[in-house]
């Protein structure tokens, strides 16, 4: 086949993306063993050296070489290069600039690119304060990202039938990965039109939402690469004091990126709520758990030399269920148990390589040196600060592995399956009900330790002195929690034991950090950030309990179904809405007060009213849910909360459904063309009767409806609220009047129609009488009567003046006189429009044939006498003589003019949504304890650092 | 750290426990048949017979959703889904629901979709790309 020259491509971004991709891969593998090599020849100071400079030059390559890649997607991305496959994957024409970075990471090259992004920042952040252990934490961190980055060269090998895959390219272009018979063609690329990104991401949480998370993920590398360097050259206490920096760092950003996660989840998604036990979810959740672990660790071993082997397997498990998380969300694994995990693209083996060896090379370190890791001869006691942290630090890791478990549930089926194809796997009924019922008792155990743990002293040897001071603050802090947790339940009702004692585990945590805050915290300055993450822990637990336990739903569907159970009808959460009728729903009134739409976006305004026992209103205020169209407007894409938030609680609503003529306009046509209209074809001031019966559903009789239209009025002009003038159009309205009697109550109602030809098509403006089911439009064969063609008439011209008679076909026609710029029936003007009218009357009728000057161009606007048969043109006029050139023609009498009404009975309404409306209390507890966690640990980090660097002897001492 | 080790150990054991208690909250897929016969609520899989009739009417009852499943078996149902018909329900590929057998119905109180990818088919990609 012959080469095809294709025009129009921009290969200039391919060639140097392609280019960098393969430098960000050697410069990396580069870097990775000079790293390696300075880290084992760390005797030898000057090869060592130069080995190092040499891992620092290429790393630096490697960083710019991933910076160009990057570069290059976001340049062919604005500049919406569709030959690329990743761009019309994810770009689309109406993509607005704002959201090009989701657009960037939705896909799994754009995510691999920005956790990427984040390493080579986090490196040259190691390259220039990790001094003495540069070299070994800079190999870890080379090595991840020669992994990662082989996921994005996209090179193939071929072994005879057996094919090797190496990654997935994001600088493909279209043609090189589909294989289409548009290709054929040299000018393809004008014809490509983008995917677009996914609405459900259009959110401005998913623009800080993943590279939030994603350094977080990023920068569990650093411990990891700690640990590991810790291990390799054996100096198992020195690592530990850096690695607390930055695992805090890394904590607290990878927990704000979840958090993230739960606010997009609650702002955007529909399910209402903040956490749903997803396998996304989890698997981020769970390298946090392990890492906090370790931080709670590596704080015990700073403190007392307690705890180094399990800080070093925290940090190495932390890692490893990062690269677990990643496998199970990219491999395609999960897909059945989760809604936002990707697709899988072949790259199944490569994670699983990725995983294996990490899980190995952290498993034989640890073998390999593990019994010359340092064990203080002394055990802790009972009775110690580090004993308890310790026992919490595990419970957080039954935590973590209680949800991998949980979680992993499709990897045991795929393996089971693969041993036993017609295995079916198993699931998890009620995956909410089931971690929920760990994780509570984990949460209660872990906010009551970390209460009292702070009463507690480190390396306490002699608690009977102590034991006065410990005893006397923790009988003050039951006290307290328990007299709150009383007044908490006074505001929010706790479902079950439990619940009750989590609201307790909650108080007493705030209470007895706050308490140890003031005791001690002028002591020592650390103590600040821990007290503000177990504070915002206690905090937390009272929100969760709080939100989920008194979540309220406000839409409680008013029709029983028989035979349902409690639960069942819990679920039945939705309701329909009139709009402009009130609805009562619990103590609210709601009304659907309107909607407006643009572009794709169509939003909807519900007044929201609360009303007090006594029947006054407690407060009003608008909630704007809205839907997004997909580009053809043929479903709706996503639908979007709105939320009202009040200091104690949060009113959520969403758009649960819309009637299906506005969901797609295939399924309103198809409505429109299914309905039957009858033809009533009325002059203005008739009506029409007919019946219509109705059989009641379920029931064995019929109802028997007295419907009446009346043509109320009926003009030339095309006069309809929802008709914008366009040059050229020709159109009728009509005022109709319809009623109808019978069932419980009589309607009557008034509605405006019309019809209008543009172009040489067609458009109906009917009138949907919602009320009455009624639908009435203007039939189109109003035209055929309407317009009789001048070609079919038989013109006389006439040149008359003002007040003369002439006789057409026996027809005698009075030219009475020039009507200036006379407001007519059948002609509508325009600003500098000049025109006059020749005002013709024959047997007590009259016509006004219209001549128009509009901008220079004369013409002429015919009129007619209906009943007479009579057709009249004003040809021109003559200003000297005052003499008009007409021309008249007679046809046989016309009956006066009917319109054809076309009136379609039980029409489908369309004016209502259904709608869920959720009440959560105490929302805002959970997002201020959570937030709080985050920032005490950034706070700790920060401490930390400060006093690092206050002390110079310290530094030099760690040299 | 002797003391931490048995501590360590006990909580390996109740995690080891727990995780066994796991067993108890999964099931495999269930079908019709075996629905009707414990009457508990399971979870079931089938795919949508798209020419039996399917009620969703809001205006009538905005919670009730009617439709026929083909369970895995090959057995056909009718599937009372007590909330509003969900967004692509046509396009599905297959249904999980979560629900009890009542009389010859599947009540059903959950449901969750798999939709194709829009990308997966990618001929289906080009044929959209080049519609306009």
């Amino acid at each position: 086949m012959e080469e095809i020259q294709y025009i129009n491509e921009h290969l200039g971004p391919r060639y140097i993306g392609h280019f960098a991709i393969v430098l960000a891969f050697f410069a990396g593998l580069l870097s990775m063993v000079s790293y390696f090599l300075a880290t084992q020849h760390r005797g030898e100071v000057l090869r060592s050296r130069s080995w190092q400079r040499l891992g620092q030059l290429a790393f630096l390559a490697h960083g710019a070489a991933v910076f160009t890649v990057i570069g290059t997607i976001f340049y062919a991305m604005l500049n919406q290069y569709y030959e690329y496959q990743y761009v019309t994957a994810h770009v689309d024409g109406q993509l607005q600039q704002r959201y090009i970075f989701s657009a960037f990471w939705e896909g799994q090259e754009g995510s691999f690119l920005l956790w990427t992004f984040w390493h080579v920042i986090l490196g040259y952040v190691l390259m220039v304060t990790a001094r003495r252990w540069e070299k070994p934490v800079m190999a870890v961190i080379a090595s991840v990202q020669v992994v990662i980055v082989s996921m994005l060269l996209g090179v193939h090998f071929g072994f005879g039938d057996f094919l090797l895959k190496f990654g997935s390219n994001p600088m493909l272009l279209l043609r090189e990965t589909v294989n289409a018979p548009i290709f054929q063609q040299a000018d393809y690329v004008s014809l490509l039109r983008g995917n677009g990104l996914n609405p459900s991401l259009q959110n401005y949480w998913m623009t800080i939402h993943p590279p939030t998370l994603f350094l977080g993920f990023a920068s569990t590398v650093v411990p990891f690469a700690y640990a590991v360097a810790g291990l390799w050259t054996g100096l198992h206490r020195e690592w530990l004091r850096p690695a607390l920096s930055w695992s805090l760092f890394s904590a607290g950003i990878l927990g704000i990126g979840i958090l993230m996660g739960a606010a997009w989840a609650y702002e955007a998604l529909n399910f209402g709520g903040y956490w749903a036990w997803d396998p996304v979810e989890n698997t981020s959740l769970v390298p946090w758990l392990m890492l906090v672990a370790g931080v709670h660790t590596n704080l015990i071993s700073r403190a007392t030399g307690q705890g180094i082997r399990a800080t070093y397997m925290f940090y190495l498990g932390t890692f490893v269920l990062i690269v677990y998380s990643t496998f199970l969300t990219r491999s395609g694994v999960l897909g059945d148990t989760s809604v936002h995990a990707f697709t899988e693209m072949g790259l199944e083996t490569q994670l699983l390589f990725f995983l294996g060896f990490y899980f190995l090379l952290s498993l034989g370190l640890l073998i390999w040196r593990w019994s010359g890791i340092p064990v203080p001869p002394k055990e802790e006691a009972t009775s110690s600060r580090e004993f308890w942290m310790f026992i919490g630090s595990l419970t957080l890791f039954m935590s973590a592995i209680l949800i991998t478990g949980s979680t992993s549930l499709p990897v045991y089926n795929e393996i089971r399956a693969w041993f036993d194809p017609v295995y079916d796997g198993l699931t998890l009924t009620d995956p909410e009900a089931h971690h929920n019922r760990f994780q509570i008792w984990i949460g209660i155990f872990i906010g009551l330790m970390s209460g009292f743990a702070q009463y507690l002293r480190w390396r306490e040897r002699s608690f009977g002195k102590h034991a006065r001071y410990f005893a006397i603050h923790a009988a003050i802090a039951v006290a307290a929690a328990a007299l709150l947790t009383f007044l908490t339940l006074l505001w929010i009702k706790a479902p079950s034991l439990t619940y009750k004692a989590m609201v307790f585990a909650g108080w007493f945590a705030i209470w007895s950090n706050l308490d140890y805050l003031v005791t001690f915290a002028r002591k020592d300055a650390k103590a600040a950030g821990s007290v503000i993450s177990h504070v915002g822990f206690g905090l937390m637990l009272i929100g969760i309990m709080a939100s989920a336990g008194n979540k309220r739903v406000i839409s409680q569907n008013q029709f029983l179904m028989e035979g349902l159970t409690d639960d069942e009808q819990m679920a039945r959460t939705t309701i329909r809405l009139y709009e402009g009728s009130p609805l009562g729903m619990e103590d609210y009134i709601v009304t659907y007060v309107g909607d407006t739409i643009e572009g794709y976006n169509r939003k909807y305004s519900f007044d929201y009213q609360r009303i007090r026992p006594d029947g006054a209103v407690a407060e009003r205020f608008e909630l704007q849910p809205n839907v997004l169209y997909d580009k053809d407007f043929d479903k709706i894409a996503i639908t979007n909360p709105s939320t009202k938030h009040y200091w104690d609680r949060d009113v959520f609503t969403v758009i649960m459904g819309l009637p299906p003529e506005e969901q797609s306009v295939t399924a309103r046509q198809a409505t429109e063309d299914s309905l039957k209209y009858r033809l009533l074809p009325l002059a203005t001031g008739e009506q029409a009767q007919f019946r219509d019966t109705v059989a009641v559903p379920q029931r064995n009789s019929s109802i028997i409806y007295t419907y009446s239209v009346e043509l109320t009025d009926f003009s030339r002009r095309i006069q309809h609220p929802d008709y914008t003038f366009e040059p050229g159009d020709i159109g009728v309205a009509a005022a109709v009047r319809a009623s109808r009697s019978g069932g419980i109550a009589n309607h009557d109602t008034t509605a405006s129609v019309a019809l209008v030809l543009r172009e040489g098509l067609l458009y109906h403006f009917p009138a949907q009488l919602n009320d009455i089911a009624l639908r009435v439009r203007i039939d189109e064969s109003v035209f055929d009567d309407l317009i009789v063609r001048d070609s079919d008439l038989d013109y006389d011209e006439f040149v008359v003046e003002p007040g003369s008679t002439i006789t057409v076909d026996g027809q005698v026609i009075t030219f009475q006189r020039f009507i200036s710029q006379p407001r007519v029936d059948h002609f509508q003007p325009k600003d500098g429009d000049i025109w006059v009218s020749a005002e013709l009357e024959a047997d007590g009728a009259t016509m006004q044939p219209v001549f128009l000057i509009r901008g220079n161009q004369p013409s002429g606007i015919r009129d007619e006498i209906r009943d007479l048969g009579l057709f009249a043109h004003l040809v021109s006029l003559n200003p000297e003589t005052n003499e008009a050139t007409l021309r008249i023609a007679k046809t046989a009498p016309r009956e006066p003019l009917r319109i054809p009404l076309g009136v379609a009975l039980r029409s489908y309404r369309t004016d209502y949504v259904t709608l869920q409306a959720i009440e959560f209390p105490g929302i805002n507890l959970f997002w201020i304890g959570s937030t709080s966690m985050m920032l005490g640990l950034l706070l700790s980090m920060f401490v930390r650092i400060r006093q690092r660097q206050g002390l110079p002897g310290d530094a030099a001492a760690e040299q | 750290m002797k003391k931490s080790y048995i501590l360590a150990i006990i909580l390996v054991v109740v995690a080891v426990v727990l995780l066994l208690q796991t067993g108890n909250a999964t099931s495999e897929y269930a079908n019709f048949a075996k629905a009707a016969a414990t009457g508990d609520k399971v979870q079931l899989v089938g795919t949508y017979v798209k020419d039996r009739p399917t009620i969703y009417d809001p205006l009538t009852d905005p919670n009730y959703f009617s439709f026929f499943l083909e369970d895995l078996s090959g057995t056909e149902r009718e599937v009372i889904l007590l909330m509003g018909k969900p967004q692509d329900f046509e396009m599905s590929e297959s249904i999980v629901l979560t629900g009890r057998m009542k009389d010859e119905q599947f009540i059903a109180s959950d449901i969750q979709m798999k939709c194709p990818s829009k990308y997966k088919d990618e001929e289906e990609m080009i044929k959209s790309l080049t519609e306009s």
